[in-house]
Order: C-alpha cells, then structure tokens, then sequence
C-alpha cells in the first residue's frame, strides 16, 4: 500500500470515529455542535502525554479519551436542560472556550501549537474504529439502545415508562465525547502537527455533515457518510478551484431527493415526531379542544 | 376497608395565579378503580402529575403504602409500581409495537452495562415472553413488527395501556384512555379496564365519558376548580346536587 493511500485510510478511520461519537448523542435527540471542543481536548492532552511525558500511544490515546468523555458528561450536565437550539449554543460556545484556552495556554505551544507527534498507524485506527463498531452494533441490539432510542422518540413517555432521563442523557454525552477524544488524539499524532485552529467550528460543523449525509437512523450512517465526505476531495480533485461548489450542489441535491440520509428507510422519519393530523382533527372533533389546564 | 394503596394529603400545585389544585385529599383503595371527573379546567391532569411526578407539589404529600413518595423522581415512582399514560397519546412513535412494550418493561430489567452481551438471559426471556402476552391481550399480536406511529387512533391506545402495564405496576394512572374514540371503542376501554382490575391492579382513572366511569369505577372523586366537591360510589355521585351543578350549571341543575 502506497503511503499516500495509508494516509487517506487513516483519515477515513478517524473522521468514522468523530462522526459515531456525534452520532451516539444525537441518537439520544441532542443536537451538539461543539465536537471539536471534545476532539481538541483528546489531541492535547494525549499530545502532552506522549511529547513530555514519554507515554505509548495507545494508553494516552485511552486516558485522553477518558479525560474527554468525563468532561463532556460535566458539560451535558447543565446542557441537558436545553431545548434544541440552545443545546447547539452552548455547545458551540464549549468548542470556542476549549480553542482559546489552548491559544492562551504556553505549556502546550500557544497559537503555534504542538508538534512531533506520530505514532498513528493504519492498524491502530482500524481497531479502534472495529471496536467501537462492535460496541455500538451490541447496544443497538440490546435494552440499553432501546432506552436511547426511547429518550430520542418521546422523552415524557420515556420518563413514564421509568427510564432515567438525565442519566441516559449524560452517559451518551460522556460516551459521545470518549470516542470523539480518542479520535483526536489518533488525528494529533498522524498529522504530526496540532494548533488550535485545527479544531474550530469548520471541525465540528465537518463532524455533523458526516453525520447528517449518512443519515441518523442507524451508526451505518455515519460510517458512511464520514467514508463519502473524506474520500470526495481525492476523487472531485479535477475539479480544482470548481470542487467547493460542485460538492455543495450535491449536498443541496441529496437533501432534497434523500432527506433521511444515504443509509436509512424513509419510512422511518424519526425527525417527525407529532402525531398525523388526522388523528389530532379526529380527536377534536370528538372531544373539542385540547384542554391544558384539565 | 383495606388501607390505601394510595393516599394524597392536602395536595396543592399553584401555576402562577392560579390555584390548578387545592388542598385535595384523595384515598386510593387497593383493587379498585378509583374515578375522577370534573369538568375542564377542574385539576384533574395536574393531579395526575403530581401523583406520577411529573411536577411537584407546592404544599402536601403524596403516600405510596406507608412510603412517603412525594419527592421522587417520576423513573422511581414507576419502579415501585406506580405508571401512568398520557392524555395525548405519547408512543415510541419510530419504535415498532413490540419495542414500545419492551421499554415498558425497562424497570423490570433494569438493563446494565453487561445487558449489552447479546445473549438473552432466562429473566430477559421469560420478560419477552410476557411482552408477547400483552400483545395478545391488547389485540396487537398481527401489529407486532409495525412501527407504533402507523397503527390506527385506537391500538395506538390500547398500545399505550399495554406499555403502561408492562411496567407490572400495581397502580395505573388512566389520562382519558377514551378519548377521541367511538361508543364501541369506549365500550372496549371500559371491559379492558375492569380486566386490568381482575389482574389486581388499582386503577386511578380521570376520564369524560361518563358511560365508562360510571361502568367501571368503584368509587368517584369529583373536583372542580382544584377543589374535591365530592366523593362516594357512582351512584351517590350522580344523585349529588352540587356535581350536577358543576356539571350542568345552575339552570338545569334545578
């Protein structure tokens, strides 16, 4: 295999990863848009274990995972109690603080950064992207993914049905942000290089259209649709200056003829949550108005 | 008469300037099915709220057998068995049928980290068998595999009375499970109802149709205004001058 195209392999396991952490808190029906706060963090901090402190790779991509999963379940903490806009606000704004605290901070390299990691190899990243695949392909299957799923679906009965709404919320943030740490830790030492423009908005809003192209229904979605993204560049490439707008047409098409993503039945349009209107006018009809205060 | 099972004291939730409920005192029979009624605006859905946790109260308590439940979270209260459904039906709605009566079940499996091995264990199997039961007993069973938003008005009631009662609570909380429906639906409510009594649940019932709460209660609460103007079998209720003024207004109450 030729180095260039390790290179792109090692990049669609990584952009998997930051793509089904994503997807494991918006399975729950929160919308964050601060990802790359989760990723920078994992980048950094295992940058800093391996650099100064001499770690392998691999326990300080784990610790650095950790460390982003536990803040980030400190994060949904407070986030939980907002509605969908504001949830993304504050998510946002968590990325924005992350990036100045590392520009501001000497001991990991300012605004210049870090470099001289390495470490990330093709085998490495395909294991950890196997692992968290099996992971989420167990819990799909089982109660625990019944009770995310419920949450997503109708949090009032999720409650009535006896499921720990606020657990359930901020063990997927926690588990959402882990995989997005580990990710960027993998990203830290394969670009050899990290500053803290590397996790900006343009990060976390990549992180969603993967997400969002490969559709929410299942964590295939996000496989690929962060596969699709990361491969478009190398193969639009005769496009050259055309390639940004020729990429955004297709985005506009695929909206518009596949709502639900390229993975996924249409049938189940889990975004839709009110009832059909035909049951609502039926039930006026038969029982006036909905009466709020009765 | 046995204890209640169920006992509200001088319960009052103020939204605002306005007292939704006050000071009501409720006594729940174990085994029966107890009925509130009122006309609209009474109090009777903030009751319910406040006795499945939904919101809490701002002055008095809430007792679950001799446990004071008044300051658990709605998840705890379902888990010692107390369940409710919801006047606007609330599904699982991207979940098939059989998913919706498996969350129902959540408190009883409690699944863990290690529910995720793939292989079922004999509780997880005897829980699934069970969850097959009440799709029988709902008339669900050729509904099993549809997802629960496109089933018609009213499995999707019976689907959510079905969920409620895998919970295996030992008092279910009916929002207007008739609502919306026809006289021969009701008239289906009505005998699941007493069926569900026959399985020994207690039933808190808050409903419209009169048919049914006449039909199926044992004992009739009637609150106006967040105000309990009356109690007493169904009969002594209908008979009672001050419910029929509630109900009818003053002139034909005469």
């Amino acid at each position: 295999m030729s180095l260039y195209t390790e290179g792109v392999l090692i990049l669609v396991g990584i952009n998997v990863l930051l793509a089904l952490g994503y997807w494991i808190t918006v399975n729950t029906g929160q919308f964050a848009f601060g990802n790359a706060g989760f990723m920078a963090i994992g980048a950094y901090l295992s940058a800093v274990l391996t650099l100064k402190l001499g770690w392998p790779l691999i326990p300080a991509m784990l610790l650095a995972g950790l460390a982003a999963g536990l803040i980030g379940a400190a994060v949904g903490l407070p986030a939980l109690r907002l509605s969908m806009l504001y949830l993304a606000m504050a998510t946002l704004g968590f990325a924005e603080l992350v990036q100045i605290v590392f520009v501001n901070w000497a001991y990991v390299g300012g605004a210049a950064g870090l470099s001289g990691m390495r470490g990330t190899s093709l085998p490495l990243v395909a294991v950890v992207v196997a692992l968290v695949m099996v992971y989420l392909w167990l819990v799909s299957r089982s109660r625990v993914g019944l009770a995310y799923a419920a949450v997503r679906e109708d949090e009032a009965a999720a409650r009535a049905a006896g499921l720990n709404v606020t657990w359930i919320k901020v063990m997927a943030f926690g588990q959402g942000a882990l995989v997005t740490g580990m990710a960027g830790a993998l990203y830290g030492h394969h670009l050899l290089f990290i500053a803290p423009a590397n996790f900006g908005v343009h990060q976390s809003l990549s992180i969603v259209l993967y997400v969002v192209l490969g559709g929410l229904q299942t964590f295939w979605g996000p496989v690929v649709g962060a596969t699709v993204l990361t491969l478009a560049p190398e193969v639009f490439d005769f496009l050259k200056d055309w390639y940004l707008l020729v990429y955004g047409l297709l985005f506009v098409v695929l909206m518009i003829v596949r709502p639900q993503g390229l993975i996924g039945r249409s049938r189940r349009r889990w975004v839709q949550r009110r009832p059909a209107a035909q049951t609502h006018v039926a039930r006026e009809a038969a029982v006036g108005p909905p009466d709020p205060a009765g | 008469m046995d204890p209640p099972i169920l006992r509200a004291k001088g319960l009052t939730k103020r939204f605002g300037g306005l007292l939704a409920v006050d000071a009501v005192d409720l006594d729940v029979a174990p085994g029966q099915v107890h009925g509130v009624i009122g006309p609209n605006g009474a109090g009777k859905t903030t009751l319910f709220n406040l006795v499945s946790g939904f919101v809490s109260p701002d002055q008095g308590s809430l007792l679950f057998g001799d446990r004071d439940i008044t300051r658990l979270r709605t998840y705890e209260r379902t888990a010692l068995g107390i369940v409710r459904t919801f006047q606007n039906i609330r599904l699982f709605r991207g979940l098939t049928v059989f998913e919706n009566i498996l969350v129902g079940q959540h408190t009883r499996a409690r699944p863990g980290a290690f529910s995720i091995w793939p292989v079922a264990s004999p509780r997880e199997r005897e829980l699934r068998q069970q969850a097959e039961e009440l799709l029988e007993l709902f008339r669900l069973v050729d509904d099993r595999d549809r997802l629960a938003s496109e089933l018609p008005y009213g499995a999707q009631k019976r689907l959510e009375m079905a969920r409620a009662l895998a919970a295996s609570p030992s008092v279910l909380l009916l929002d207007e499970p008739t609502a919306g429906m026809n006289e021969q639906e009701s008239e289906e409510i009505a005998t699941e109802i007493l069926a569900i009594r026959g399985r020994g649940v207690t039933v808190v019932l808050v409903e419209h149709d009169m048919n049914v709460v006449m039909r199926t209660s044992d004992v009739v609460t009637v609150l106006n205004f967040g105000v309990k103007i009356a109690e007493g079998s169904p009969e002594t209720i209908q008979a009672d001058p001050e419910v029929r003024l509630a109900y009818l207004g003053e002139d034909e109450a005469e």
